[in-house]
């Protein structure tokens, strides 16, 4: 699979080269990691953190490449690969796009754009390789959407732009994204950088695979089909530059929660309502996200396990020229009915993030941050951990960006 | 707005060009930095004498360099053309939905569009249809007393007659909806030289240059 993704990424090269405009950007991080002692769930473990078990080290942050090309004025395609190796070395396909948006000479701007995208979610990351440029480390609602949330399909796109604001409606319909949703049910929310793509396999807690009977490390494709079922979002927004933006988005990827792969993976039924805004007041740009929703699998005929999860956040980030402190804090929970057995599992926290962003050069970003969690979740302690856990990790980053 | 351009050009031109009466203009934001691309009219309620001398039609490059238009600001009066350039390594679609002007160009690296007459007055915005972080603006006025802000923040109309004016700004990061900046001017003499001062509130720049960060896709 991996080389068919390197294989993909050649052939749009070689195209490009045909095409007017072909233009490549790429990033490479770093960090310097004072991790937390637990161990990570990257590894297996309970940890909320991108990193764990301890010490100062410096670590891998990611590199990624992205290229796109113009083909005609109303035609693009984009592809972005990217190499981490947290968990385990690895190169998987961020996104994968065509999309074609005519000219138009009037108020309303439509386009279509099909292949492998993220949802709209995120108000954060808007930076190169879907990273955030206010934190190293996103909001947990953002943290789950890079690592389970893929849309394999098409998206149509309506603009009405009006002197002062633009009002946009974007709706997709999309396949391949069926187990997502497994991961909040049985590891809960993290607080993660980690954006896996399209080859890469998401790592599942090690004392739910022994409690499945199975040897650790378990591993699944989160961007796989399963039950041949199509799903759909539809995102409503209104941006007012200068002033701010509100969006509201339902998902549903309308698994079929009785299906499962050859493998064992479920399709969990995965819908939730995000609603997000921003606004600038002076030098200060505020973001603010929740997350409301839930997601179902049927093991068995009529025994179904519902996992509820929200979270919300406030990030406010200071704009002072190359320097920009950035504050968010977010609560995040689970919820199952106690009535489920086995795998019904619940959690609550709060996660306060603090960043200082310096942007010396335009190829240059410094970062450094500090991130504390606090949290508690029952299925710790079935793991013989105490089911409050309260652990913070401290990241130097530089990132250097083509 | 574009009504107050043709009534007030009928009323101001005859007054113009003979007088020898100044009215410089600076314009800083909240923080006290000059405010560029602003701008500067002088309107009056007074019969004009005769009609205005109609000005030769000028033709204005807009350029495109790090994808961003140059001017951002442009000025023109009624009939004048304007010609987009592209000095970028990259296509742009250049185009314009105004009620005062639809067009649309895609220009290749180094090529120019055909002169386009701007006939009405009003204002345009201009924009790119591959990169969406670029515009920019066309200003057609028909008032003669109608100048821009430079880098220092400073404009001067001069060549008025003495009268009772109104001076009008116009940004295009002015929170819309806000009321529009003006102030009442009285010229007592030829020999008047009269200094004006705004503090703007402007909302933050929307373009965006090249940025290998934020890909803008």
């Amino acid at each position: 699979m991996r080389c068919a993704w390197l294989l993909c990424l050649l052939g749009l090269s070689s195209s490009a080269a045909c095409a007017q405009d072909f233009k490549l950007h790429a990033w490479l991080d770093g960090r310097l990691v004072a991790a937390p002692d637990e161990s990570s769930w990257t590894h297996g473990g309970l940890g909320k953190t991108r990193f764990g078990n301890g010490g100062v080290d410096v670590r891998f942050g990611g590199a990624g490449l992205v290229g796109a090309a113009q083909f005609t004025p109303a035609l693009l395609a984009l592809a972005e690969v990217q190499f981490q190796n947290t968990d385990y070395p690895s190169m998987s396909v961020v996104e994968a796009y065509l999309r074609y948006r005519p000219v138009s000479l009037s108020r309303w701007r439509w386009s279509v754009q099909a292949g492998a995208f993220i949802p709209p979610i995120s108000l954060e990351n808007e930076a190169i390789g879907w990273t955030s440029p206010w934190t190293l480390t996103p909001s947990a609602i953002n943290s789950w959407v890079g690592e389970e949330l893929r849309a394999v399909g098409a998206e149509g796109h309506v603009e009405w732009r009006g002197d002062a604001d633009t009002w946009e409606l974007r709706s997709a319909l999309f396949r391949h994204n069926d187990p997502a949703g497994n991961l909040l049910a049985i590891r809960g929310w993290s607080l993660s950088d980690l954006t896996y793509g399209l080859g890469s396999r998401l790592r599942e807690p090690d004392a739910m695979v022994r409690q499945d009977g199975r040897q650790p490390p378990g591993r699944y494709d989160p961007f796989q089909n399963i039950g041949n079922r199509n799903g759909w979002y539809a995102d409503l927004s209104w941006r007012a530059p200068g002033r701010g933006s509100v969006s509201l988005m339902r998902y549903d990827n309308r698994a079929d929660p009785a299906a499962h792969s050859d493998s064992g993976v479920f399709a969990w039924h995965t819908y939730f309502w995000t609603l997000g805004a921003t606004a600038d007041t002076g030098p200060v740009t505020w973001i603010t996200q929740a997350m409301d929703g839930g997601t179902v699998i049927e093991p068995l005929h009529g025994l179904q396990f519902e996992t509820h999860f929200g979270s919300a956040f406030l990030l406010a980030g200071w704009n002072r020229g190359a320097w920009r402190p950035t504050l968010r804090i977010e609560h995040f929970s689970t919820r199952a009915p106690h009535s489920d057995p086995g795998i019904a599992q619940g959690e609550h926290g709060n996660a306060i993030t603090a960043a200082l962003n310096w942007r010396p050069r335009e190829w240059l970003r410094l970062t450094a941050e500090v991130l504390r969690i606090d949290s508690v979740r029952t299925q710790r302690v079935d793991a013989g951990l105490p089911a409050a856990s309260a652990i913070t990790q401290i990241q130097l980053g530089i990132r250097l960006i083509y | 707005m574009r009504c107050l351009l043709v009534v007030a050009s009928l009323l101001l031109g005859s007054a113009w060009s003979s007088m020898a009466a100044e009215v410089t203009v600076h314009l800083s934001d909240g923080q006290g930095h000059a405010v560029n691309d602003a701008v500067v009219m002088l309107t009056t309620d007074a019969a004009p004498a005769t009609a205005p001398v109609p000005e030769r039609p000028v033709t204005h490059i807009i350029d495109q360099r790090n994808e961003t238009f140059i001017p951002y600001v442009q000025v023109l009066r009624p009939g004048d053309k304007v010609v987009f350039r592209n000095s970028d390594t990259t296509r742009h679609h250049v185009y314009s939905f105004a009620a005062i002007r639809t067009f649309e160009f895609v220009l290749r690296p180094g090529e120019s569009s055909p002169e386009l007459s701007m006939d009405k007055t009003g204002i345009a915005a201009v924009g790119c249809n591959i990169h969406d972080h670029m515009i920019a603006y066309l200003f057609v006025s028909a008032v003669p007393a109608t100048t821009m802000s430079s880098h220092g923040g400073d404009a001067m109309l001069s060549h008025l007659a003495p009268g009772h004016y109104t001076a009008h700004v116009w940004h295009p990061q002015l929170h819309p909806g806000h009321p529009e900046p003006i102030q009442k001017v009285t010229i007592a003499s030829d020999a008047d030289v009269l200094h004006l001062a705004f503090t703007l509130s402007l909302m933050p720049d929307p373009r965006m240059s090249m940025d290998r960060e934020h890909l803008d896709y």
